[in-house]
């Protein structure tokens, strides 16, 4: 009985991790401007990434791949957000134009209000 | 182990998800638009990986998603730095 939970439990979680990869790619295509972009690949591919780990794990659970495991979600989730920083700071810089929409935008303003230190960011 | 149908049906998803990002790359208007679709395409590399270690029982499979989480830091903040240039 214990294995067919676990190998329900892990095609579950390996499709789901799938699915939020895929939707992390529609929303690239989608997504109007840059900004929204980075920040829909890093929420899906840190979550995506750490399912498919997640289910790898509860399909064939020895120590070492447990430790491994753990380890891989943790530099996983750790890439996918300072990556996705890392790249709307570099975005913003080089002159990533935010959408039309983006109202309040405060790097602008600052920019606009005391030039002096713009490099602050 | 992984249910045979489960495989084909990620296996389809991640091929669908690397198809979108590589259209992402060729289109993006700016180089960060390509710099992001290029590293989604390394993480639905990493899930490929996952799905072909289990169907072929490779044992290193976490071993290489580790690297592949390391290397795919690298890469992101090597992007970073080089569309900012000598923008500090």
């Amino acid at each position: 009985m214990l294995d067919t939970v676990q190998t329900i439990v892990g095609n579950a979680m390996l499709v789901v991790g799938a699915f939020i990869i895929l939707s992390g790619a529609i929303g690239l295509i989608r997504l109007p401007d840059f900004y929204t972009r980075v920040c829909a690949i890093a929420a899906a591919a840190g979550l995506g990434v750490a399912l498919l780990i997640v289910g790898l794990l509860v399909l064939d659970p020895t120590v070492e791949n447990i430790i491994k495991g753990v380890i891989a979600i943790i530099g996983q989730l750790v890439t996918s957000s300072i990556g996705g920083f890392a790249l709307a700071r570099a975005g913003y810089l080089t002159g990533a134009r935010p959408a039309a929409f983006t109202v309040p935008d405060q790097l602008a303003e600052d920019a606009r209000d005391n030039p002096a230190d713009t490099e602050r960011i | 182990m992984i249910h045979p149908v489960v495989a084909v049906i990620v296996v389809i998803m991640l091929i669908a998800a690397v198809a979108l990002a590589v259209v992402r790359i060729v289109v993006g208007p700016t180089k960060a638009d390509s710099a992001i679709a290029g590293d989604l395409i390394l993480f639905a590399f990493m899930g490929l990986m996952v799905v072909f270690g289990l169907l072929l029982r490779v044992d290193a499979v976490l071993d290489i998603i580790l690297v592949a989480a390391i290397l795919g830091f690298l890469s992101i903040l090597s992007l970073a730095r080089l569309l900012q240039g000598r923008k500090r």
